[in-house]
């Protein structure tokens, strides 16, 4: 696959910083002519990386960096790449995405949703534990644009 | 405290509360949503309504959030709802099988 470009961004591991990211993202996706619907899918599913990476990857005494890079890859594909160097993600495979469907109230609870919606809104999540954690999320332009 | 970010107006009608939420509900205004809820969440004899007309953007950090609100409505035994959902975050709503814990009980 041609790699059309990368683009890459350091952030805190705070918070504050994720909407900078997907204001980033909407900028490339745009760009790229994804639809109003495919940018919509996209910043959540990379917010819930980000969040994640705040939340789950560093000691909250020592805060570390997020490296989110975006690859353009064959013009209609976009490839983001949201990586922490903190605790490992361990279990990866046991982790059981599950939602509300089928549950009543008095078994749901809040938690867990970030990486099924990751899935569910990406066409690939790909996820990788060594010395911190990659997540590999990527989503091909549907809509052919007419011009 | 209000941030730009995420803004709220309450409106209390006759046994009714109605929360208008504006703009991005993100983990940076988690707290702020938090801490805005929960006297309301409180209030079990009025009816809880978040009005989601100008919410422009929610992920798991928002839909557990009200996750929580629903959970400590149903201990009340308080009626809680959402109402004018855009159809991008209703479409979370059904993805992550919420839909069904967000509808008022109707005369509640
Ligand atoms: N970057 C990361 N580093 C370490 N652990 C992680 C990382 N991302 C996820 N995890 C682990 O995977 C679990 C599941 O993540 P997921 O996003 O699905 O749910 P959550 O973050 O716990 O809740 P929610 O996303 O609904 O707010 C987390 O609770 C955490 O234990
Ligand atoms: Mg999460």
């Amino acid at each position: 696959m041609r790699n059309d470009g990368t683009v890459t961004l350091t952030v805190p591991a705070k918070a504050e910083f994720v909407d900078i990211i997907r204001l980033t993202l909407y900028g490339i996706a745009a760009k790229m002519k994804f639809s109003f619907e495919e940018i919509e899918d996209m910043k959540v599913a990379v917010s819930e990386a980000c969040n994640n990476a705040v939340l789950h990857a560093y000691d909250h005494s020592q805060p570390g960096q997020i490296e989110v890079s975006f690859t353009i890859m064959n013009e209609d594909r976009l490839q983001i790449a949201v990586s922490d160097s903190g605790v490992s993600f361990e279990q990866v495979t046991d982790r059981t995405t599950s939602t509300l469907h089928g549950k009543s109230i008095d078994e749901i609870q809040s938690g867990g949703l970030g990486l099924y919606l990751m899935q569910a809104l990406m066409d690939e999540v790909e996820i990788r534990s060594n010395q911190g954690t990659s997540v590999i999320l990527t989503k091909r332009r549907l809509a052919q644009e007419t011009v | 405290m209000q941030s730009e970010k995420l803004t709220f107006q309450t409106e209390n009608l006759d046994g009714l509360t109605v929360v208008r939420i504006a703009g991005e509900l993100d983990l940076e205004v988690a707290s702020q949503m938090r801490s805005v809820m929960e006297p309301l969440m409180e209030l079990s004899d009025r009816k809880l309504v978040l009005n989601l007309r100008d919410l422009k953007y929610i992920d798991s950090t928002g839909i557990g959030i009200l996750i929580s609100i629903v959970k400590a409505r149903h201990a009340r035994n308080a009626p809680f709802g959402v109402e004018e959902v855009p159809s991008t975050i209703q479409k979370l709503f059904d993805m992550t099988g919420i839909t069904p814990f967000l509808a008022a009980s109707p005369n509640a």
